[in-house]
């Protein structure tokens, strides 16, 4: 049931009009509604693992009240470790069991030393990565006082299941979220307004951007071999506006759904392509993740080595940066590609230049800005040839052929009109953002104060509601993060 | 070691840290409301502290800090 097939938008129809409308009376029923309606959605995907994320969910629930109830302060941390092991080991079973199990075997193997011990055919149960965190940090922020556990297991079950963030994020923290499912919730029309808008601009961002890019990437990355580098060039290009297009297009549109039910989930992207380096890109790109990571891992990490000055900031940083690649799945290039975007860090550490950037409020970036923008853009592109090679071999094949003369050849690709049509979707959408980056998210509209913005924001969303019914690529396409 | 004069020299540190010539001090401000003080420079200003008063903070305490008030009375009580 993906967001952007007709199945979930009858499913979210019905649903909306049952919540807003027949369970809107007492909040604990509504929750117990939306706690149901997101194990129909999870089992619709996956019913196998709906049992897994149910028991995984009461441990953490149950854990949480002991870690808090305790006064023992070693049993307190026995209970958060027991807590962290059943996740990370439930994920690195899942997720990585092929990964370790493997090259252990080998070299037992060639120590002549042979266990029973076989690769396993494991299938990965979605939204696993996401919902591991959520209840992860909310033990954490116990352990440390940070929030009181709730003692309703309706409530927590519903945190860490709710629907439009449950298979791919974002990762809100129990914090923001868990206070709004214990108050009533009322229908606001403004910020559904806000939030279908949110939404449309999720669907273009996939259906017309990211998918219709996956499209030429695809042909390009398969035959790269055959053609110019600079059509290697142009499909890494694309390819880094496509993750985006997907990526964030699905949170827009996560987030759009959770707007329309009354909740204010954290933002997953704040317009990363006008980054002026990669720790500010890092502020603005797949952010509730960069925030988890640092929270439970950068953190502590510095803590630890904050005697050693700049040398165990690298340290820490490389580390959080391996396990943020390590994190996309069991492939050594998601490895060495958290470990390139740790590297990228050293020069700011060393520097000092680490403090956020702000850019000027002018309709137009600076020269400098700009080039800082595009040499951030192209850092990114870089790492992201490794993060879509299938393996390590394929990402220095990538590099050693895109490095040659033909770059400057003009690309050859399987359409040129359909390519032109796709860079010039991907020109819109960097537009759009960079007009609309002091906002929430790209449709976002304060009331229309004059006729000019009126015309305008109708022009656009007539423009967008085209595309999408006439550029929109069928086959209801999954989301590229699902994998994760 | 009085509070007024914790905050004073607390000032001096971050104010260095940071690079900022009219940081606000009172006990409401959070990291988040003054530039610059991130995860990362976060870690160095408590380095410095511990180095200035002689003191050593556990994980735990420095998690539940959400304020300047909060810092400043946990430099207060391991002073005393």
């Amino acid at each position: 049931m993906l967001f952007n097939s007709a199945i979930f938008l009858l499913f979210f129809t019905l649903f909306i009009l049952l919540y807003w409308l027949v369970f809107n009376k007492i909040v604990k029923v509504q929750n117990i509604f939306l706690l149901l309606a997101s194990y129909f959605f999870y089992a619709w995907w996956d019913v196998k693992f709906l049992l897994l994320l149910i028991t995984s969910s009461l441990a953490y629930f149950y854990l949480g009240i002991y870690i808090s109830k305790t006064e023992n302060t070693k049993w307190q941390k026995s209970l958060l470790y027991i807590g962290i092991f059943q996740g990370i080991g439930l994920l690195l079973f899942f997720k990585y069991y092929n990964f370790f199990i493997l090259p252990l075997l080998g070299l037992f193997h060639s120590l002549n030393v042979n266990f029973n011990f076989h690769s396993l055919n494991i299938i990965l149960p979605l939204g696993i990565s996401f919902y591991t965190f959520k209840g992860i940090g909310y033990l954490v922020d116990i352990y440390n006082d940070k929030i009181k556990p709730t003692n309703d297991p309706v409530i927590f079950l519903t945190y860490l299941s709710f629907f439009p963030t449950l298979l791919s994020g974002p990762i809100d923290s129990a914090h923001s979220f868990i206070p709004q499912l214990e108050k009533k919730r009322a229908f606001d029309f403004s910020q559904s307004l806000d939030g279908s808008m949110q939404i449309l601009w999720g669907f273009f961002k996939k259906l017309v951007v990211a998918d219709n890019c996956a499209a030429i990437t695809n042909y390009l990355f398969d035959n790269y071999p055959t053609l110019p580098a600079s059509s290697l060039l142009l499909a890494s290009f694309l390819y880094t506006i496509q993750l985006y297009a997907d990526f964030s297009g699905y949170s827009d549109m996560a987030i759009g759904f959770s707007r329309l039910l009354g909740f204010n989930v954290t933002k997953n992207f704040n317009f990363p392509f006008y980054a002026q380096n990669i720790a500010d890109f890092w502020q603005r790109w797949h952010i509730s993740l960069t925030s988890w990571m640092t929270e439970y891992v950068f953190t502590p990490l510095s803590f630890t080595f904050r005697r050693t000055g700049k040398i165990g900031v690298v340290f820490a940083i490389l580390i959080n940066f391996i396990l943020v690649g390590f994190w996309h799945g069991p492939n050594w290039t998601y490895i060495l590609y958290g470990f390139l975007h740790g590297c990228y860090f050293i020069p700011l550490v060393m520097q000092d230049r680490m403090a956020k950037v702000k850019l000027k409020d002018r309709l137009f970036p600076t020269s400098i800005e700009l080039v800082k923008m595009l040499g951030t853009f192209s850092l990114v592109m870089f790492s992201l040839l490794i993060f879509k090679a299938s393996s390590l071999s394929q990402a220095f094949s990538y590099f050693s052929h895109i490095i040659s003369f033909t770059v400057f050849e003009i690309p050859l690709v399987f359409n040129i009109q359909s390519t032109l049509v796709v860079i010039f979707f991907c020109i819109i959408v960097l537009l759009v953002e960079w007009f609309q980056r002091h906002k929430d998210h790209a449709l976002q509209f304060f009331p229309i104060t004059n006729k000019y913005h009126f015309y305008s924001r109708s022009l656009l969303l007539s423009f967008l509601f085209w595309a999408i019914i006439l550029w929109g690529a069928s086959g209801n396409k999954t989301f590229m993060y699902f994998q994760f | 070691m009085e509070r007024i004069l914790i905050v004073e020299k607390l000032k001096i540190i971050i104010s260095s840290i940071l690079k900022v010539d009219n940081l606000m001090m009172n006990d409401t401000i959070s990291a988040k409301d003054v530039e610059g003080w991130d995860s990362l420079s976060h870690m160095v200003i408590i380095t410095e502290v511990e180095k200035f008063f002689k003191i050593q903070f556990k994980l735990k305490e420095l998690n539940k800090l959400t304020n300047m008030g909060n810092l400043i009375s946990l430099i207060e009580l391991k002073l005393n």
